[in-house]
């Protein structure tokens, strides 16, 4: 494990110590050299986890994570060149440092063996990114949205502080094997629901459910393009992790406390994407996009079957890459026309017809078109909540309509029609940022040939 | 001993303490410290908002998706409709920047404030037509919660314009397109004229055409007042401030006649505070130019007109200002209420004020006797020289009467047809024109602020076509002219 931690802290000496003009070039390649080592982990025999150290170790549900976020921090870089452009150096060095702390307790996190060690690295991703939020942010409402992000996140985790404690007390261990072979019964009393909560408010806040999800749209419109992208491809799949691990100490209660926070993701994902289909600003609409995908995995997570976890780490990972592209599509349009407004640039694909298919693909890509892995995500977890319950069939069902009749709209409005006649010049598309969006499509386009590496526990 | 030791000040001040003075470094206002410590930690503690970025209620956002450059009649009617035509209600970000909120030196208020349809061209006709309906239906346009109703004190007295023999040919024609467009305008003769206006004097008339509705004055400001409560209570952010800058990015194209070009798009808008060295960068996706008689500035400061002169990079904005003068005076016996606002075939108009005998009027001056831009100075010779005669010619009445009060107006004269300018900068991408009207863009504003706004939301005019006003015609040479000025 120190083959991949070791040179994501020397990325740090990387930046500081590179010459101005070299400083992008440097820690692009390099990352880009990190991110292939979690493929090392694919390859494992068995179910088990597999140690790389006493506290740090993969196993089928942290791998494709791992992969997703050293695969990111590239792109990330990438993508911020443009905007960090009349920035001087030192804030360069500093934001570019913000982005690497942040991959080291990411990749941390993913790695944890103990929990209260997974804990304490999930709370340190929340400080790299409110900096990064704060400073780097476009407008002056990033204040009010980081201090969203940062207290809802806080307060759903603190009750989670305190159950680690708990059940480190009482049953010696928080060692995620050690804890699957050891726990107790959790029955209905008042006493056991309130940890379940304790539990699990943390990663419901972060994934977000529907109730709770109010810092989501601030923090995903407020935030630079390189917050944006970490925030919805990284960030929120913690939540995802957590509640995956978590849920196997949590038997049988699961199935009974399970109930109201269904309830709330399946109504969720239809209320978020109907908001979708009424946004003007693009940023609002993909972190909306990005409300309802969630909801499907937390509705797979608490259902709990076999296919409802493969379902929910395809989901995941699928989405992450998605969203961050069409965040890197957003953000390439707001940097050439200074707007978030849809309707203020429309009929895009007469001018920049590349970057048009772009936006096709991650429009189709969000969509779930089939094979892509997003559909085959939404389609495990759209059987399990069927095998569940009969009639959230047409709740889903409603929302891969709502959701493929958004994500048309989001296309249709940029791309197609007459070209506005205060775009007519821009600048043409960079290499950068084609390379940017081919090195998104790319592991959805070839995952899509083979999934069974990111399915996770069963193949 | 240590008293003969140590030298005789220097013991006195150290061992001895004198009453009022105090021990220790630092005297220097620690009261006012300790405030500001406190200040600090209320503004921490909960219950007070806690405002840690500095404090910018003054100035204007530093991103708004429209910048409107003048919070005249028109800047405030594009932005009405603006927020009206969206089809997300709170989609576009619409920042109004107004130099002079007293609207001291704006055309608007010291305006004659009439609307009437007897242009020659078409597109003028319709935009009155628009203009005439959107006031009388101005109550629900322009409602606002919990706020009184609009009263335009609208004289619907219509408008008399006299023409001379020479002129009478060009009148009928105009009536005939104005009648097809749909205003009713009527045809006079002289005889007919002293049969219903016994006041008027008709010789030198051959004809005059008569507007009988839809056509008279009423209170511009009343208009800007209720048109500013609505478009602030629609969501649109008003700065005042003046735009001293464009940040734009350029990139150098040909066009197919292998001419080199350098299309701008402007990126920031920066606004500086009044009385201050304090500006406001503000980013900006689209800006309007609804400057008035300062269009020009402004167009200037985006680059419009560098260039060599005959090429369209060179081509400026000919908008001017101009100095209008406007006299009221009283006249006991002058013609009576029905009076419409009759305009000669001098070129001298008047009108009724009010219902105390008052008129005003003036008239337009000729190229030789433009009067001075620089300052809303009044020059009281060129009424007794230039207007009266003519007033007293038309109307024997007015040999005998009083000049009350006169004022200056600005006019945004365009040199090149005396018509406006609407639409988008052929180079300068993002910015559109709304501007140039000659003295009646008041009573085109509703329509005009209409046309941009479809311009910018849909792309192409919808409603009414004003492709002829658009600013290309300064660089191919063709006029839209307008034959029937006041």
């Amino acid at each position: 494990m120190l083959k991949m931690i070791i040179p994501t802290m020397m990325l740090l000496p990387t930046t500081w110590f590179s010459k101005n003009n070299l400083i992008w070039i440097n820690l692009t390649t390099h990352s880009l050299i990190i991110s292939l080592i979690p493929l090392l982990f694919f390859n494992q025999i068995n179910n088990n986890l597999t140690s790389h150290s006493t506290h740090l170790s993969s196993d089928p549900l942290t791998t494709p994570l791992l992969t997703l976020t050293a695969w990111l921090l590239p792109l990330m870089i990438m993508a911020s060149q443009y905007h960090m452009y009349n920035e001087s150096p030192l804030r360069k060095k500093l934001y570019l440092s913000m982005m690497i702390f942040l991959q080291i307790s990411l990749i941390m996190t993913f790695m944890a063996t103990e929990l209260i060690l997974f804990y304490i690295l999930f709370e340190t991703t929340l400080i790299p990114t409110l900096i990064i939020i704060t400073r780097w942010g476009n407008q002056a409402e990033r204040l009010n949205a980081s201090t969203y992000f940062l207290f809802y996140t806080l307060a759903g985790s603190l009750p989670l502080l305190i159950m680690l404690m708990f059940t480190h007390n009482n049953l010696g261990s928080l060692n995620i094997p050690l804890l699957t072979l050891m726990t107790q019964n959790m029955t209905t009393t008042w006493s056991h629901n309130l940890i379940w909560l304790a539990c699990m408010m943390a990663f419901m806040v972060k994934m977000p459910l529907y109730g709770l999800h109010l810092w989501l749209p601030k923090a995903h419109v407020e935030a630079p393009i390189a917050g944006s992208m970490v925030l919805a491809a990284v960030l929120l799949k913690l939540g995802g992790y957590g509640m995956m691990r978590l849920t196997s100490i949590l038997n049988p209660l699961t199935e009974y406390m399970a109930y109201p926070f269904l309830m709330l993701s399946l109504w969720g994902m239809i209320m978020t994407s109907s908001t979708c289909l009424r946004q003007t600003d693009l940023k609002s609409l993909i972190a909306y996009s990005s409300v309802s995908h969630m909801a499907l995995v937390i509705m797979a997570s608490l259902i709990q079957t076999p296919w409802s976890f493969t379902g929910a780490i395809i989901l995941m990972i699928a989405h992450g890459l998605t969203s961050s592209m069409l965040f890197c599509l957003a953000n390439s349009n707001y940097e050439r026309t200074h707007s978030r407004i849809m309707m203020l640039s429309r009929g895009l694909q007469t001018l920049l017809p590349l970057m048009a298919f772009w936006w096709f693909v991650a429009n189709l890509t969000n969509l779930a078109l089939p094979p892509t892995i997003n559909l085959i995500g939404e389609l495990l977890v759209v059987v399990t909540s069927f095998s569940w319950s009969y009639i959230t069939i047409a709740l889903t069902g409603l929302n891969m309509l709502i959701t493929a009749l958004y994500s048309i709209y989001m296309f249709i409005t940029t791309q197609r029609g007459a070209l506005t006649s205060h775009i007519i010049s821009m600048k043409p598309s960079f290499t950068r940022e084609n390379m940017l969006m081919f090195m998104h499509i790319s592991p959805i386009i070839l995952l899509s040939l083979n999934p069974s590496i990111i399915m996770g526990f069963t193949p | 001993m240590i008293r003969r030791v140590l030298p005789h000040g220097l013991g006195r001040g150290l061992l001895t303490r004198r009453p009022g003075t105090r021990r220790g470094g630092f005297s220097l206002d620690w009261d006012g410290k300790v405030s500001e410590i406190k200040k600090k930690i209320k503004s921490i503690l909960p219950g007070t908002s806690c405002d840690l970025l500095p404090d910018t209620s003054h100035l204007p956002p530093e991103h708004s998706d429209v910048v409107i450059v003048g919070g005249g009649v028109l800047g405030l009617s594009v932005a009405y409709w603006l927020k009206k035509l969206e089809s997300r209600r709170g989609g576009i970000r619409v920042l109004v920047v107004e130099r002079d909120h007293t609207y001291s030196q704006a055309s608007i208020g010291l305006s004659v404030g009439g609307i009437c349809q007897q242009f020659s061209l078409p597109e003028n006709i319709q935009l009155s037509l628009f203009s005439a309906s959107f006031l009388r239906n101005i109550n629900e346009y322009l409602a606002v919660t919990n706020a009184p109703p609009l009263d335009l004190q609208f004289n619907p007295s219509g408008y008399l314009l006299l023409a001379s023999e020479k002129d009478a040919a060009a009148m009928e024609s105009n009536v005939k397109v104005q009648k097809q467009e749909g205003a009713k305008v009527c045809l006079m003769s002289p005889d007919q004229l002293r049969n219903k206006f016994p006041w008027i004097n008709t010789e030198g008339v051959a004809l005059a055409s008569y507007g009988m509705e839809n056509e008279g004055w009423f209170d511009p400001w009343c208009l800007l007042q209720g048109l500013r409560q609505k478009v602030e209570s629609m969501g649109v952010f008003f700065c005042q401030g003046e735009v001293t800058r464009f940040v734009s990015s350029s990139q150098r194209m040909l066009t197919t006649d292998d001419e080199m070009v350098i299309l701008k798009r402007i990126h920031e808008v920066h606004v500086k505070m009044d009385h201050s060295l304090e500006y406001q960068p503000v980013e900006c996706a689209i800006v309007i130019n609804a400057a008035g008689a300062w269009s020009a500035q402004i167009a200037a400061l985006a680059g419009i007109g560098k260039g060599p002169p005959g090429t369209l990079q060179g081509t400026k904005l000919p908008v001017e200002p101009r100095k209008r003068y406007v006299y009221v005076w009283h006249c006991p016996q002058g013609p009576g209420l029905e009076t419409p606002l009759v305009a000669d075939t001098s070129g001298a108009y008047f009108r009724r004020e009010g219902l105390g005998s008052n008129y005003l009027g003036g008239r337009s001056p000729t190229e030789e006797e433009e009067p001075d831009p620089t300052n809303l100075e009044v020059d009281h010779d060129f009424f007794q020289e230039k207007v009266w005669p003519h007033l007293a010619l038309r109307v024997p009445a007015f040999e005998t009467l009083k000049v009350q009060t006169a004022w200056a107006a600005y006019d945004d004269y365009n040199t090149f047809d005396q018509n406006g300018v609407v639409g988008p900068h052929p180079l300068v991408v993002n910015m559109y024109f709304a501007t140039g009207f000659s003295g009646h863009g008041l009573q085109q504003a509703p329509g005009v602020g209409r046309a941009v706004a479809e311009m910018i939301l849909q792309g192409s005019f919808q409603t009414i076509d004003l492709s002829s006003f658009l600013f290309n015609r300064f660089y191919s040479g063709e006029k839209t002219q307008e034959n029937n000025t006041m």
